[in-house]
């Protein structure tokens, strides 16, 4: 398989969703990449401009014809990098080598522009009929984006979907930098490997998530839309866990009469909450163990906040019991807490009696008077 | 002995906020009481605070059961030995670490 970085690999597949162009590449030689559409629609093999079946991007599809110009040498295939890992480049056809093919094509041997990028039989090619899953994978996918491996899309989301060990993300992941490593060496045909790249996705799929299941938090199984295409497999690395999505209906909040007078500082504080009503508070139903409903006080509300202004932190019985409430009944509601107090001081002892009761969806946040 | 009296005071008032029944008094309202009255200790002069400090054990004697445990745990739970030592880091470490020794 070939491997670039994974910083590489998703700025190259965020490039080409962006832009619908491929970044420019350049082998670990400094040689540059570029994409050739050509091939053989026979065997799939690289050809010249011109020559073989035109397989672009652009959903052009041409057939070579001997009264096209003769290639010249800058319409030459450029050599790609690692091409000896491609499956293509590393099956030749029986007895047949690279000049041999070439020249039966009435064409010159390919020139390789170097010594080094000379393509090298490497283990778990198809050489010796040892199919390689990875590198079919990569290639499967990577025909998919041009809208050829309709096959794929099936074998994608029956890899990831089935498995319940997988994240979206990370699995997301994995695929992208797969595609990123296909675009950048596409150098297989499309409907070759079309048919071979269901099966070929569920053992890559197998080994990409059993890479990243050590970093998994949870185990959570793709949602993918039915009949997505496998372009939208893409779409795959933008997506973060997904849940099952419950819907909640709105916090009924309730307003009570609250007749408490002073003239004292902490009732002007406590009535300058925001949301608070003069002379009213807002309030949540908590439910009972007897499944009866009672109200449970607040000073304002915000947002998802609840505000409870403290102008005092005790640490009594009943201040216990009201903590443990208004936890109760936040965590009914889907909301949080917010306890507003007028000085840091104030603060940490409402902190110490949080963590003491093991509350945590209840904040505390220093509101000067 | 003017410590003592407003401590019987301070007292009665505790534990009507914090045993009255729910139906007669709301447990919110309660500690919303609580917390003014907490604001208002914390204001004293902390001669006189430490004097009500010192009182509050002996006015818990006049009660009994539940009651009582209320009355002997107003210092702690109004946080009044704090109030005392708010100038005294070193005091007011301790405290914390034998308020979490406590629970």
């Amino acid at each position: 398989m070939i491997k670039t970085s994974g910083g590489k690999q998703s700025s190259a597949f965020s490039w080409w969703l962006r832009t619908g162009k491929l970044p420019t590449a350049l082998s670990p030689d400094g040689l540059e990449l570029k994409f050739n559409p050509w091939h053989d629609p026979e065997d799939g093999r690289f050809t010249f401009a011109g020559a073989g079946r035109h397989y672009g991007a652009s959903g052009t599809d041409a057939v070579s014809s001997e009264k096209r110009r003769a290639p010249t040498s800058s319409d030459r295939a450029p050599v790609l990098w690692d091409r000896s890992k491609s499956r293509t480049s590393a099956l030749p056809k029986a007895g047949t080598s690279d000049a041999e093919t070439a020249a039966g094509n009435g064409q010159r041997p390919v020139n390789r522009a170097s010594p080094k990028v000379k393509p090298k039989p490497v283990e778990g090619s198809r050489l010796g009929n040892q199919p390689n899953p990875v590198t079919e994978f990569v290639g499967g996918v990577g025909e998919g984006l041009y809208g050829v491996g309709t096959e794929t899309v099936a074998g994608v989301r029956a890899a990831l979907t089935t498995n319940p060990v997988t994240t979206v993300r990370n699995a997301g992941r994995g695929i992208a930098g797969m595609i990123d490593a296909a675009i950048a060496a596409e150098d297989t045909p499309a409907r070759i490997q079309a048919s071979r790249a269901a099966s070929a996705v569920a053992n890559a799929s197998a080994r990409d998530i059993g890479r990243v299941t050590g970093t998994a938090a949870g185990n959570v199984a793709l949602a993918a839309a039915p009949g997505a295409a496998l372009s939208k497999a893409a779409a795959l690395r933008r997506l973060r866990m997904a849940r099952p999505r419950t819907t909640y209906d709105p916090p009924q909040i309730g307003w009570v009469t609250e007749t408490t007078k002073s003239e004292k500082p902490w009732k002007a504080y406590n009535d300058a909450a925001t949301g608070a009503q003069p002379g009213r508070a807002p309030t949540l139903m908590r439910t009972m163990a007897d499944g009866s409903k009672r109200p449970v006080k607040f000073d304002g509300i915000q947002g998802d906040y609840m505000i409870d202004r403290k102008w005092s932190v005790v640490d009594r019985l009943r201040a216990r019991a009201q903590i443990l409430r208004q936890s109760q009944v936040l965590a009914e509601h889907r909301l949080i807490g917010l306890w507003e107090v007028p000085t840091p001081a104030q603060k940490a002892k409402a902190l110490r009696l949080f963590k003491k009761m093991k509350v945590t969806n209840i904040h505390v946040k220093v509101v000067k008077p | 002995m003017i410590a003592m009296q407003v401590a019987s005071i301070i007292a009665e008032y505790v534990v009507f906020l914090e045993l009255t029944d729910e139906d007669e008094l709301d447990p919110d309202t309660a500690v919303k009481m609580m917390e003014a009255l907490a604001g208002h200790l914390e204001e004293l002069d902390k001669g006189f605070l430490r004097e009500l400090v010192d009182a509050f054990p002996v006015v818990a004697e006049g009660y009994s059961g539940e009651a009582q445990e209320v009355v002997r745990n107003i210092a702690h739970g109004f946080y009044l030995e704090e109030a005392l030592a708010a100038d005294n880091p070193e005091r007011l470490a301790e405290l914390e670490a034998l308020r979490d020794a406590r629970d």
